[in-house]
Order: C-alpha cells, then sequence, then structure tokens
C-alpha cells in the first residue's frame, strides 16, 4: 500500500501558505513527519484525513482518490488529531463504544469484546469507569489512540501525540505505535527528533509548507556525513560566531555553549568534526531555508 | 489600580465593534418600537387622551425591556455577554493566573470590572432613550397622542428602574460567574427574575395581592403600575413617575438585595477561587503506574466487522439522538429552567382564571392554556440554547475532529441533534403533562383527560416545535458564531412576530412558524370543524424547512475550514441526490399547501386588510348616509324558519318581516341591509317597487313604491339566506355556527333603513377621510334620538315565532315556548312562539345538551309559575344549582320589588368558550362555558364571590332592565339597563351572602373603575351620561346604586324604580332616559341629600379618606375612642383632571370589635353611623363598653376612594 501526495498546495484565507507544493510517497509502516510548530503537518495531516480541502494536487492511497472519495478515507481511517477532547462526564468505556458505532461496528457483542480488547491494549482497562476528562495526559492519549485503531485502519494519522509526555509516558506511546503493524501506513508528526529516530524507517522534514528532506531516516545522515562541526565556545562568543558562521544549532553544555554547523571544511580551528545525528540533519534543513 | 483597570476595561470594549452593535440594537429596536405603537407604519390611530410620552408610558416602556419575555431576554443575553464575560474572560482565555498573580487589591479589581461592565451595560441601555425620543418625533400626532418633549420624562424613569434593575441583574451575574465560572448561571438567574416579574404579573389577578406583587417584581413593574394604575389621563399627562410608595419601597428592597450580593461576592472573593470554581467537579483521578502488560500485536485484536449501510446510519441515529437527549436532559440548565417552568406553572395556576377572586374548575382545557406558557416562553429558550448547545457540541468539546473523521454520514449526525432538540422537546411536554395532572389532583378534580393531553402536546403543539428545532439547529449549522445564532433565532421567533403584528401585515404565510386561524379546545366542541387547519400549516412550514435544511445539510461544518467561500465550495460538492430528493419534496410541500391556504383565505374567502375595511366603512357612510332622512318603516313582527347544519357549519334562514309605518306621513322609500351580503338568497318586498339602490357588495338595497305606505299600513318582506362556511379564512373565523355550540343571533337578519353601526366611530380616523367628527352617543337631550332604543334602529316590540332545525343529537334553541317537536327527513326540529312583543333582539341555539327543569313557584302568587330549564354540556354540572338558586331568588326579588316577571319560563343555555359573556334575550339566556359553568366557588369563605350566582341574577334583572326598560339611544341608557342590572344582582346576592360578601366584590367593582377611567380614550363622564362604557354603567354603576340605597335606604330606592318601571315599561317611542330615571330617584330622596345625589349621578367624584390616627384610653371598664380622619374629595372633568372640593357630605364611620374567627375582617359592629364630615380634617369621640379592635371611615367602602385601604385602622394596645 502506497499513500501519494502529489503537488498537494493550501492557502489558507489569512493569506498564509499551509502547504506549498508537497510531494511525498508514503508506504506501509511508520512514517515520521518532522518539522516545528506551524510547518503544516497538521494541514497535511487533516487533509489525508478529509478533514480539509486543498487548493491544488492529488493524494491517492493505492486506487483510492483520497481528496474526492472522504468517506471512503473515513471508513479506512485512524486519526488521532494534535489537540483534541471528550466529552465531559463520560467513560472511557462509553466513549470508546462511541467511537466504534460510529465507525460502523455494529454488531453490539463484537464492538464489547473490541473495545475490551483496546483498551486492555491501552493498559485503560482498569480504569475504563473513569471520566476521561479526568484522566492523565498520557492515559488520554493512549485512549486517543485505541480510539484511532478501532476498525483496522489501513492509515493511522497520529499528529504529535507525545507532546508534553513524561520520558515514561511517551516511551509507552512509542511501544503502542510500534505494535501497529506492517501493513498499515502511519503517519507520525512530531517536532521531536528522537521520536523519529526510534520509530520510523522513512521521514519527512517540513517547514513552512514545504517538504524539505524526503527519504529513509538512516539515508538522511548521508547527506551530512562529515560536514558537522562542533565547537564549544564562552556564553561571550555566540554572538561573534553566529555572524561569522552558520550556526544550526546551540545547546548549552556544562557550562559553555556548544554550537553546531554544516560545512564541507573544518570552518575554524575552534571546530571539531563530529557524526552527524538526525537532529544536526533536521536543523540544517530548518536553517537552511530561512533565507 | 482600579483606575487603570477600570479604564482598560472600558478602552477595550470600546474598541470591539459588539458594543456599538447591542447600542444599535437598543436604538433602532425603540424606534421600531415607537413608529409601530404610533401607526407610524400603518397609518392607523385611535382616539385616546393619554400621552404616550409621558413620564409613567416611558417609564412603563423602559421597564418593559428588562421584564417583558421576549425584551427581557434580549436584554439579559446583553447583560449576561457585557458583565458576566468581564469575568469569565480572564479564565477562559486563561490570563487568570498571569492577572492574579500581579499586585492587584481585591477592591481594585473586583469594583475596576464590576463599574466598568454596569457602565457599559448602561450605555447600551441608554440607546433606548435615544430610539424613544427620535421615535416619538417623527410620530405622527393627528390624535393628540404625543406630548410635549420633556427630557425628565425619560430620565427620571431611566433612573429609576433601568440604572438599578441593571444594577441589580449586573451584581447577580457577576457574582454567580464569579463564584461559578459558568455563564449559564447568570442566564438562570436572569430566568428566575423574569419569572419572578411574571408570576408578580399574574398574582395581581386577586387584587388583595397588589402589595405584595409590587414588592416581589425585580424590575419595579408592578410597583409601577400599582402606583400609577388610577392615574386619569389627565394625571398621566402631567405628572412625573414619583419615587415614593410602591415605587419606592420596591427600588429600596432590591438596591438593598443587590447591595447584599455585592457585598457577600467582595467579601468571599479571593483570587485563588478561580482555579476552584464553585461546583461539583471530581478531582483528577490518578492512575496507579502498574507495569505494563505483555503488549499483544494488534493484528491480534479481535476482529470486528465494520458497516456503511442504510442500516448502519439508523443505528448510529438512533445512538448518537439519545446520547444527545441524554446529556441535554442531565445538564443543570434543563433542569433549573424546567424547575422554573413548573413553578410557573403552579403559581399562574394559582391565579388563572380567577372572576372576582373566584376560582374555576382546573379542566382540562385551562391546564392546557397553562401549558402553552410553558411552551410558548420556556421551551422557545430551551430549543434556542440547546440547539447551539448540541450543534457546536463536538466542536465545543473539541473532538470535533475525532467525530468528523468517522465514516459517519452528516445527514446522521444533523439529524440527530435536531431529533435530539424533538426530544427535549416531548420531555418538557411530559413535564407539561405531570404537572398539569398533579395540579388537577391537588384540586380534587378527578376528570384526568389523558388522551387529550396527549393529543394536544404530542400529536398538535410538537409539530410547531418541530418546525423551531429544524429553524434553530439550521441557524446554528449555517451561522458559524454560537451568539449570533441565538440572537439570530430569537429574533426569527419572537421579532418577527412583533414586526408582524405591528406592521398590519396579517398574512399568515409569511408569519414564521404561523398556526392558522384556528379556535381553540372547547370542552363543548372540542377541536371543531379547524383542526385540520393547523395541520395545513405546520405542513406548509415543515415543507419550508425541508428545503432549508436540506440546504443547511452540506454545510455541517466537519471540515475545518472556517471562510463562507470554502463552506459553500465543499457543500455543493457534498450535495447529493438525496438531500435534492428531500429539497423537491419540501418545495412541493410548501409550495402545494401554501396555495392552498392562499386559494382558501384569499380567493374561497375574502380578506381585507384594516385599512381596506376602513376605505369600506368610509365608502358606505358617503353613499348611504343620505338615506337617514327618509322615513322608514318599523320591523312589527318575524316570522322565521332556521335550519342548522351544525357539521357543515352552515345554515339556511326563510323567513318574512311585518313591516309597518308608524309615521304620520307616507312612506315612499325603504331600504334593507344586511351585514353578511353575501348570505342573500332573495329579498322580496311584497308590494309594488322599483329598486333604486342594488349594492350586493355593500348589501344594501333601495325600493321605491309605487304605492306609497299610508301611516298605519303594513307590507311584508321575505327573505330567504344562505350562509355556508367555505375552506378556512385568514382571520375573524367565525364561531357561530360550529359542530357543538351553535349561537347566532338576529344581526345575521335583514336590517331596515341606514344603520350608523356601519360607521366609523374613531374621530382621528374619521378626520383623516374629511368626515365630521361622530360623537359616541346621542346627547340625553336630543329628543330626535329618542325614537329608537339603544339597541335597535328599525324595531319597537315585535310579534316573534321561529322554527329552528338541527341534526337529530341536538336540541335547537329560540327565544319564545316550545310548541312543536318533531322530526323529519332525518331532522329535529323545533317550533318557538312568543306569547306577547319583545324587543327585535333575538338569538337562535343549537347543541347536544342535557337538560336540568326546575319550578319557581311566586311564593306570593302559587299560581304563578315560571318553568326553569338549563341547557348544559354534560360534563358542566357544577354550579347548576347555584345557577337554580340564584334564578329562583332573583325571581323572588325582582317580581317583590320591581314588577311582575313578563314570561313564563327561563332559560340558560350554555355555549362554547370562543366568547366569555352571557347575555339576556327574552326567557333566554346563552351562557358561556368559560365564566359560570366551570366556577369553583369556595363555599366556607364568607368572602368568596360565588360568581355563578351573581351573573344568573344579572342576566335576569335584564329582563326587566332592557327587556322591560329599555332606554333610547341617546347617553345614559346603559343605566336603565347595566347599571340597573348589576344593582338588582347585588341585592340578590345581599339577600343571599350577606354584607361581607359584598365588600369584596365592591372592592373589585372600585378597583375596575379605577382602572376603567385611568384608560379612557375619549372622555369620561358622568353616570347619568354613560356612553356604553363598562367601567362606568357596570363598575361605578354598582358602587354608586349601593352607595344610593345605603343613603336613601333599600325601600325608598325601590319604590323609586317601581314608579319608574310602571310609568315606563313596555313604552312605546319616545323612549324613556336616564332623565326620566333619576326624576324617580329625586323624589325619593331626601333634600339634605339632593347633593350627594348630584355628587353620584351628575358628576365625577372621588374621595380620598382615611383614618389618620386613633386612640384609646380605657377608663372605670369604658373606652374613650378618639380618631383623627382625613377627608378629601375631588371633582373631576372628562379627562380625569381633578379639582379638589371641599367635602360636605355624610359618611359612614365605624367602631368595630375584633373578630374572634379572622382578624383581619370586620368583627361586630359598636358604633357604625353616617357622620356630617365637613373639611379636610375631624376629630371624633366615641365612649364604649366593649373593647374596640379596629375603626374606620367608611369601612365598607361604599364611596369611590382612590386609597380604599387606609379607610380602616387597628386601634392600639396600650392605653
Amino acid at each position: 500500500m502506497l499513500l501519494k501526495i502529489q503537488n498537494l498546495t493550501k492557502t489558507y484565507p489569512n493569506g498564509k501558505k499551509a502547504l506549498s507544493n508537497v510531494n511525498l510517497d508514503i508506504p506501509n509502516g511508520i512514517f515520521g513527519l518532522l518539522g516545528p510548530n506551524g510547518a503544516g503537518k497538521s494541514s497535511l495531516m487533516r487533509t489525508i484525513a478529509a478533514l480539509q480541502e486543498s487548493d491544488e494536487g492529488t493524494i491517492f492511497l493505492d486506487d483510492l482518490n483520497v481528496l474526492k472519495q472522504k468517506d471512503e478515507v473515513r471508513k479506512i481511517l485512524g486519526y488521532l488529531p494534535q489537540d483534541f477532547g471528550f466529552y465531559p462526564r463520560v467513560t472511557a468505556q462509553d466513549m470508546l463504544n462511541h467511537f466504534a458505532v460510529l465507525k460502523g461496528i455494529s454488531n453490539k457483542s463484537e464492538r464489547k469484546e473490541v473495545c475490551d480488547a483496546l483498551l486492555h491494549q491501552t493498559n485503560l482497562y482498569e480504569v475504563r469507569d473513569k471520566y476521561i476528562g479526568d484522566y492523565s495526559g498520557g492515559m488520554r492519549q493512549r485512549f486517543g489512540i485505541a480510539q484511532a485503531l478501532l476498525g483496522n485502519p489501513r492509515i493511522v494519522i497520529v499528529d504529535e501525540p507525545t507532546a508534553g509526555l513524561d520520558p515514561q509516558e511517551r516511551n509507552r506511546f512509542h511501544n503502542l505505535l510500534s505494535e501497529i503493524g506492517e501493513n498499515v501506513v502511519v503517519i507520525l508528526s512530531t517536532h521531536i527528533v528522537d521520536d523519529v529516530k526510534n520509530l520510523c524507517n522513512e521521514m519527512a522534514i517540513m517547514n513552512f509548507g514545504e517538504v524539505l528532506y524526503h527519504g529513509k531516516t538512516n539515508e538522511a545522515l548521508n547527506v551530512l556525513n562529515g560536514k558537522v562541526w562542533q565547537a564549544q565556545i564562552a556564553k561571550e562568543e555566540v554572538e561573534d560566531y553566529r555572524n561569522r558562521f552558520k550556526i544550526i544549532s546551540s545547546k548549552v553544555s556544562g557550562g559553555k555553549i556548544c554550537i553546531n554547523t554544516v560545512a564541507d571544511t573544518q570552518p575554524d580551528k575552534a571546530f571539531t568534526s563530529v557524526s552527524p545525528d538526525l537532529e544536526d540533519v533536521y536543523f540544517y534543513y530548518i536553517n537552511n531555508q530561512q533565507k | 489600580m482600579f483606575k487603570e483597570i477600570f479604564l482598560f476595561e472600558l478602552k477595550s470594549w470600546f474598541k470591539r465593534p459588539v458594543i456599538y452593535l447591542y447600542f444599535m440594537l437598543y436604538l433602532v429596536g425603540a424606534f421600531l418600537l415607537i413608529c409601530a405603537a404610533t401607526g407610524a407604519f400603518t397609518g392607523n390611530t385611535q382616539d385616546t387622551n393619554s400621552y404616550m410620552n409621558s413620564a409613567s408610558s416611558i417609564a412603563g416602556i423602559l421597564n418593559a425591556f428588562n421584564s417583558d419575555f421576549f425584551l427581557g431576554l434580549i436584554t439579559t443575553i446583553i447583560c449576561v455577554s457585557i458583565m458576566g464575560s468581564c469575568v469569565q474572560k480572564d479564565y477562559q482565555y486563561n490570563i487568570h493566573s498571569l492577572f492574579y498573580s500581579k499586585p492587584i487589591t481585591k477592591s481594585s479589581y473586583l469594583i475596576g470590572r464590576f463599574s466598568a461592565s454596569f457602565l457599559l451595560s448602561l450605555f447600551a441601555l441608554s440607546a433606548i432613550v435615544f430610539g424613544l425620543i427620535l421615535g416619538f418625533a417623527i410620530a405622527p400626532n393627528d390624535n393628540g397622542q404625543i406630548g410635549p418633549f420633556s427630557i425628565l420624562n425619560y430620565l427620571v424613569p431611566f433612573l429609576t428602574f433601568t440604572v438599578i434593575n441593571v444594577f441589580f441583574i449586573g451584581v447577580t451575574f457577576f457574582s454567580l460567574v464569579t463564584y461559578t465560572r459558568n455563564l449559564t448561571t447568570g442566564y438562570v438567574s436572569a430566568l428566575v427574575f423574569i419569572v419572578i416579574s411574571g408570576i408578580a404579573t399574574s398574582m395581581t389577578s386577586d387584587i388583595e395581592n397588589e402589595t405584595l406583587s409590587a414588592i416581589i417584581d425585580p424590575f419595579g413593574n408592578q410597583a409601577l403600575s400599582a402606583l400609577t394604575e388610577y392615574w386619569t389621563p389627565s394625571e398621566q399627562n402631567e405628572r412625573m413617575v414619583p419615587l415614593q410608595s410602591y415605587v419606592l419601597y420596591n427600588r429600596l428592597v432590591w438596591l438593598g438585595i443587590s447591595l447584599l450580593i455585592g457585598f457577600v461576592t467582595y467579601r468571599n472573593f479571593q483570587f485563588s477561587q478561580f482555579l476552584n470554581p464553585v461546583g461539583l467537579k471530581k478531582k483528577k483521578s490518578q492512575e496507579e503506574v502498574k507495569g505494563m502488560k505483555h503488549i499483544q500485536f494488534l493484528f491480534q485484536l479481535p476482529k470486528a466487522k465494520q458497516y456503511f449501510n442504510f442500516k448502519t446510519s439508523i443505528q448510529q441515529l438512533v445512538f448518537l439522538t439519545r446520547f444527545e437527549i441524554k446529556k441535554i436532559v442531565r445538564s443543570v440548565f434543563f433542569m433549573v429552567v424546567i424547575g422554573i417552568a413548573i413553578l410557573l406553572m403552579i403559581t399562574t395556576h394559582n391565579y388563572q382564571g380567577l372572576i372576582y377572586g373566584t376560582e374555576t374548575y382546573p379542566v382540562t382545557y385551562q391546564m392546557l392554556d397553562l401549558g402553552a406558557v410553558l411552551s410558548q416562553f420556556f421551551l422557545i429558550i430551551l430549543i434556542i440554547f440547546y440547539s447551539g448547545i448540541v450543534v457546536w457540541r463536538e466542536r465545543d468539546n473539541k473532538c470535533d475532529e475525532l467525530i468528523y473523521s468517522t465514516p459517519v454520514q452528516t445527514w446522521v449526525l444533523f439529524t440527530s441533534k435536531f431529533l435530539s432538540l424533538v426530544g427535549l422537546v416531548g420531555a418538557v411536554y411530559g413535564a407539561a403533562i405531570i404537572t398539569s395532572i398533579a395540579l388537577q389532583t391537588y384540586e380534587g378534580y378527578y376528570n384526568y383527560e389523558l388522551g387529550l393531553y396527549i393529543f394536544e402536546y404530542y400529536g398538535k403543539r410538537i409539530f410547531s416545535a418541530i418546525v423551531l428545532c429544524a429553524m434553530a439547529a439550521m441557524v446554528q449549522v449555517l451561522v458559524n458564531n454560537k451568539f449570533i445564532g441565538f440572537t439570530l433565532t430569537t429574533l426569527l421567533t419572537f421579532g418577527l412576530q412583533i414586526i408582524y403584528n405591528t406592521t398590519d401585515i396579517n398574512n399568515r404565510l409569511i408569519i414564521f412558524n404561523s398556526s392558522g386561524n384556528v379556535l381553540p379546545y372547547s370542552d363543548m366542541n372540542g377541536y371543531g370543524h379547524t383542526l385540520y387547519v393547523f395541520y395545513m400549516y405546520k405542513a406548509y412550514w415543515i415543507g419550508f424547512m425541508m428545503v432549508l435544511v436540506a440546504l443547511a445539510m452540506p454545510m455541517w461544518p466537519r471540515l475545518k475550514e472556517k471562510s463562507y467561500k470554502a463552506r459553500v465550495k465543499y457543500a455543493s460538492k457534498q450535495f447529493q441526490r438525496s438531500y435534492a430528493f428531500m429539497m423537491i419534496i419540501g418545495l412541493a410541500m410548501f409550495l402545494g399547501f401554501g396555495s392552498f391556504i392562499y386559494y382558501n383565505t384569499r380567493i374561497l374567502n375574502e380578506y381585507k386588510t384594516n385599512k381596506e375595511q376602513e376605505k369600506e366603512q368610509v365608502d358606505f357612510e358617503k353613499k348611504y348616509k343620505t338615506c337617514l332622512k327618509d322615513l322608514q318603516p318599523r320591523i312589527v313582527s318575524s316570522t322565521v324558519e332556521v335550519d342548522i347544519f351544525p357539521n357543515e357549519q352552515g345554515a339556511k334562514v326563510k323567513g318574512f318581516y311585518y313591516l309597518k309605518n308608524k309615521h304620520k306621513q307616507p312612506i315612499s322609500k325603504i331600504y334593507i341591509g344586511m351585514f353578511e351580503p353575501k348570505d342573500i338568497k332573495e329579498l322580496k318586498l311584497q308590494t309594488q317597487h322599483s329598486k333604486i339602490i342594488d349594492d350586493a357588495a355593500f348589501g344594501f338595497f333601495g325600493y321605491k313604491l309605487i304605492k306609497p305606505m299610508l301611516p298605519g299600513d303594513s307590507v311584508r318582506l321575505d327573505f330567504t339566506l344562505e350562509h355556508f362556511s367555505h375552506g378556512f379564512s385568514e382571520d375573524g373565523s367565525s364561531t357561530d355556527i360550529v359542530e357543538n355550540g351553535t349561537f347566532f343571533n338576529s344581526n345575521a337578519l335583514p336590517y331596515i333603513g341606514y344603520n350608523d353601526n356601519m360607521e366609523i366611530a374613531d374621530n382621528s380616523t374619521r378626520k383623516k377621510y374629511n368626515l365630521a367628527p361622530k360623537p359616541r352617543m346621542a346627547s340625553i337631550d336630543d329628543t330626535t334620538a329618542y325614537g329608537n332604543t339603544y339597541i335597535s334602529k328599525d324595531a319597537d316590540w315585535i310579534r316573534f315565532e321561529a322554527t329552528v332545525s338541527t341534526i337529530p343529537s341536538q336540541i335547537a334553541i329560540a327565544p319564545g315556548y316550545l310548541e312543536k317537536e318533531w322530526e323529519s327527513n332525518g331532522r329535529k326540529y323545533f317550533k318557538y312562539k312568543m306569547d306577547r312583543p319583545i324587543l327585535n333582539f333575538y338569538s337562535f341555539l343549537s347543541a347536544e345538551y342535557s337538560v336540568l327543569k326546575d319550578k319557581w313557584i311566586n311564593p306570593k302568587d302559587p299560581a304563578n309559575v315560571v318553568n326553569i330549564e338549563i341547557y348544559y354540556h354534560k360534563n358542566h354540572t357544577y354550579n347548576l344549582d347555584r345557577m337554580v338558586n340564584s334564578t329562583k331568588r332573583s325571581l323572588n326579588y325582582y317580581t317583590a320589588q320591581f314588577s311582575p316577571y313578563q314570561h313564563k319560563q327561563v332559560r340558560i343555555i350554555e355555549f362554547p368558550r370562543y366568547a366569555s359573556f352571557a347575555q339576556s334575550f327574552p326567557n333566554t339566556i346563552p351562557y358561556s362555558e368559560s365564566i359560570g359553568f366551570i366556577a369553583k366557588v369556595d363555599a366556607d369563605d364568607p368572602e368568596s364571590i360565588d360568581f355563578p350566582f351573581y351573573v344568573t341574577a344579572h342576566e335576569i334583572g335584564h329582563q326587566w332592565w332592557a327587556h322591560q326598560i329599555i332606554g333610547a339611544d341617546v347617553q345614559g341608557s346603559t343605566l336603565m339597563s347595566e347599571t340597573m342590572s348589576q344593582y338588582s344582582a347585588l341585592m340578590v346576592m345581599e339577600k343571599e351572602y350577606g354584607k361581607p360578601a359584598m365588600k369584596k366584590f365592591l372592592k373589585y367593582e372600585m378597583d375596575d373603575y379605577l382602572t376603567g377611567r385611568a384608560q379612557e380614550n375619549r372622555k369620561e363622564v358622568p353616570l347619568m351620561m354613560v356612553e356604553n362604557q363598562q367601567y362606568i354603567h357596570y363598575n361605578k354603576g354598582s358602587m354608586i346604586m349601593y352607595s344610593l340605597k345605603d343613603y336613601i335606604g333599600e325601600d325608598s330606592l325601590n319604590s323609586a324604580i317601581r314608579r319608574y318601571l310602571k310609568e315606563k315599561a313596555f313604552q312605546e317611542p319616545p323612549y324613556t332616559t336616564a332623565r326620566d330615571f333619576y326624576g324617580q330617584i329625586k323624589r325619593s330622596t331626601p333634600d339634605s341629600l339632593k347633593e350627594t345625589l348630584s355628587d353620584l349621578f351628575e358628576r365625577i367624584v372621588v374621595f380620598d379618606n382615611k383614618v389618620r390616627s386613633v386612640t384609646v384610653l380605657k377608663t372605670n371598664n369604658q373606652y374613650k375612642v378618639t380618631l383623627l380622619i382625613n377627608t378629601g374629595k375631588t371633582k373631576s372633568d372628562s379627562l380625569g383632571k381633578a379639582k379638589d372640593v371641599i367635602v360636605n357630605d355624610w359618611i359612614d364611620i365605624g367602631v368595630f370589635a375584633k373578630n374572634v374567627k379572622n382578624k383581619d375582617q370586620l368583627g361586630k359592629e359598636l358604633i357604625f353611623k353616617k357622620y356630617k364630615i365637613v373639611g379636610k380634617e375631624q376629630k371624633l369621640e366615641f365612649t364604649l363598653d366593649e373593647e374596640p379592635y379596629m375603626v374606620g371611615i367608611d369601612p365598607y367602602n361604599k364611596l369611590i376612594d382612590m386609597d380604599p385601604d387606609d379607610n380602616l385602622k387597628t386601634c392600639p394596645k396600650s392605653y
């Protein structure tokens, strides 16, 4: 199965360009969509989830015209949006049943069975009688994935699911995602590089509505092989270095500032070559775009 | 800091357009209101004496913006949005923590916020004043309805009412929202106030409650009316609304309550509170983190089959609808509103159907009317409110993306919302039915008509609700803002109605959700023949809504797109064949039923606007008034055959008059007219003639006789008439002939000569058409008018005979004695014949009757027997005994005191509630089901007024006072019919129930008189000159005759009456006037009371008497009572402009012992005597052997007194 996005463009009425000529081929497995806030990830995902129209372009899931056949898309979709809530004073069990009905699982006992299994799977079975409104953030996200998995979806979209979770919860969530299986297209959008590194074979980097990189996660590192240089400098020097070099990232490390830059050759003797990690790739593309 | 917060708040509001929107809304609203009320749109005006821009009138209008159901609601929404959201927004936008951590003091925060929002609300509401000023500036003033401009007339009421009201509701909203952080509580509190105000209004139907209702009305409306209700037109025009008595107390009470609420809020407010609102929220559950279970692979999950067919959609629809209904029914707002509504039903019920303070039985139709309160206001509010909630539920809870990305059909989403609103309605109806039945049970009324309840609510009213639910849901879908949606739907439901009502647009096809011209449910006639009309209109509106809904459904905000362009684009893609199908069906229904309605209301039945009617009247007058100069013969006999067809709502009449020339000159022209021109089949004057007028449109015909009628000659006029109702009409659905309860009178038959009743009576309208002003009645001294009685212009006393036929299950009745009764051709015939001449005033009735028969035997002459018959609806047996008893007592008194009864029977005949009166025809008294038949007289309460007894006595009185004595067609004549019938009934009541019952009755009469004169639109006249004004001939008449009896004694009054009857009963023209009557009274009045007599009959005199103080000294087992009384007396001109005159009258002074049974009622009379009181103040002293408890001047309220309640004073306890 292949999700094929071609020339997708969307401009909001206020003139903001959400998607600009996006082309992506997304195969089965977990696909990482990396980008800062406002990069257009959510727009892209909503467009795939039949919640938004595009101005131009096409999306096909194999033969299915995603933009035109919205009803068909909804039948095979599992979607967990970035920002969501639930009805107040409804228990997890009732809410999941609610979604199951809407997903067309008509048989009552089947519905119960699958809901219970999903609650077990997401480790929420013990608290199924609690109101979702009272759930912690991690529990909510797990519930979110439970509803997305109802009805054997063939395409699962999860938008920034781990934002704001503590490491333990994040871990749990990753485990859940990794279980979804090989035969499903899973699109995970995130601004956390580690999420992609841990979970995704393929990825894309987006910013300002454009796809900056698209390919295998491990191949992404090849782009910067031998080109990443790092220097430890004092705080006062940052300004100076910023003016002289194209700094892609900087972080505080042991009282000093650790800055990375990308260059074919050693830019300065303060820099030493380091092996690139995904974060460098990410910052490289993001910063390169900001002209 | 206060200043910063205050100014920040003001600035931020004034930067936003919404505050100007509110301002404009009020400005335009008030302006339109005035335009409508002054007739600026329609050009219709009415005669009036009162300025519409007087202070009291403006106070009333300003108040309506708080307390009126519709306007008050708008004000509530606006005030909540300003005041409530001032607090709410800090939380809503999550800036509260920021705010509260800054160094702001509590006082500067609270007071700054509140005063700013208070000022903003006042700013918005001040637009009403400007709107009013503008409206009055352009309003037409032909009839002098607008007085000179005075800014104080606006300013003082604004300060007295609006400012305090806004302060009060503001403080409450502000406090509640501060505590609960929930705007809903603000709305609920506002509803509570509007309801309290409504309850206060309904309480006043028992006048004992006036003070209480004046105090508890939060908006001061009842206080205002209690203060100003007796103001005469001239007082209304000239007086400012003073901050005194009721208004002062009311304002103080509510200002006090507001300050208290404000103070408590201030005391208890803590910034930290915002994070922990008062509520029933539970704490967050903490998950016990256990070790993760072994993770299964997801493909191992049990398989569940998904279905995406129509059956699934239906299943989802049922599921979602149930979900929504559950959510609604369990929400706090719903429960509170239902609670309030039930409470209102219960309180309103206490005052429902009160007549002279006497209750009526809670028959089902009354309970259905009661439930209408609920559906007209609360239900609409609930529907509007919940349409916003359900349509926005996913978005408000941020799960729209989750829900809308599931494979559920859009129509399922919309329909579930719509159906849940309908379910809400069903729940409310259920509550209404249960409350109604509970109330009936509570009152010991066990005739439960459950089927009727269910049909009325779930078979009828629900259809109106369905249209409204669809409209509300549709608006919420189309408008992408909940509050604009609320406002829009509110305007559509309440506002449009008002616009239509005030602009003379009288076409139900464009009055949203109209129900057609439908009869109300009556016990006698059920829903009658108009029930289907209701469904025609509903089908029309449902068709209309189907079209709109088919357009709106694809607009469901399934996508995240907010711009209209994008939504419309998406919708056009979504528009499927099924929507088109729905649209076509809807359109077909809309056009089909619309055409059918149009055909019925405009083609089958003629429709005329008010303007067109007016023009016709003018044309008729201009064309034919000249005919008045030709002398006309008089009807001397009428013989008719009337065939009534109840099921076809039709009647055929065949009959003839004999017309006689009673003049001294020959007659050569005869004019004949019909009020219903279309009913004429044939008119045939049995003498050789030529037609000179043949105006079928006006139903007016003129004949020139070849051979003039000589004095004393007679001629026969044959007529054939036919009236059948066709389809249904826009208005004025005739209730004359219905399936069960036909009642029509001789006005349906031809009249002779030009009839000036057809003319426009309103002088300001006459002026517009260049017609000379017309007096309401001819002057009492206009001898040219003595030739006619005030009820008939073409006959004196006639011979009467009628054969009435109807369907076999019914009895048909006309005046006269039943001579023969037979059946033929499947119809039942009744032949009635009158044995003596009667007025040209008779009626025809037909219905399924049960009959009660009894006899009155004259105690003084056992040979004199009168048959008593009551024809009643089978279930209405409650008061038959009272009616029979009243009939007997009346006949006893009237025959003994006045003159013999001219007939040998009295028949009381029930007719449906479409009109609520009783009317006396010769020996025949049609009596509405709604007034006496279902009265519930409390036999244990000595003050309770036996209403059926009174009405019966009054109507039987008319057999003397109208049917023996009939006044000329001039001022004062109703004195001898209505006032004398009142007097007759009063005397019978006094004999039966004693004086205590009189006091309460007379109090109502006085109240009705004083409020009636305040609304006089032409001129008030003394009783002797009464121009058919009800507040004079009934209400003042009762007071005056009772006083007069008290002054000169029952015997001498009745002997004067006897003399008068003897002289004038059954006379031929010229007819008697009030002067003759008054002359006889004068003869029986001693000289010492002649002035008093003039005050009673010839002047408009109002007293203001009170006991100022009383002291009691106890010495040697004797009590010395000293009382200081104040007296006042005014004489008014015709506009109510009062002039003080010196008191010089005989007035009752009473000292009473304590009434051991009920200390609020008067006890034994220790002293009761008339004293001559002179001047403004007088001191009186008595020495008594018994302990006094109460003293009073005019304690029984026999005089007309501006404030009858201060006439009594309780004696101080300590001596």
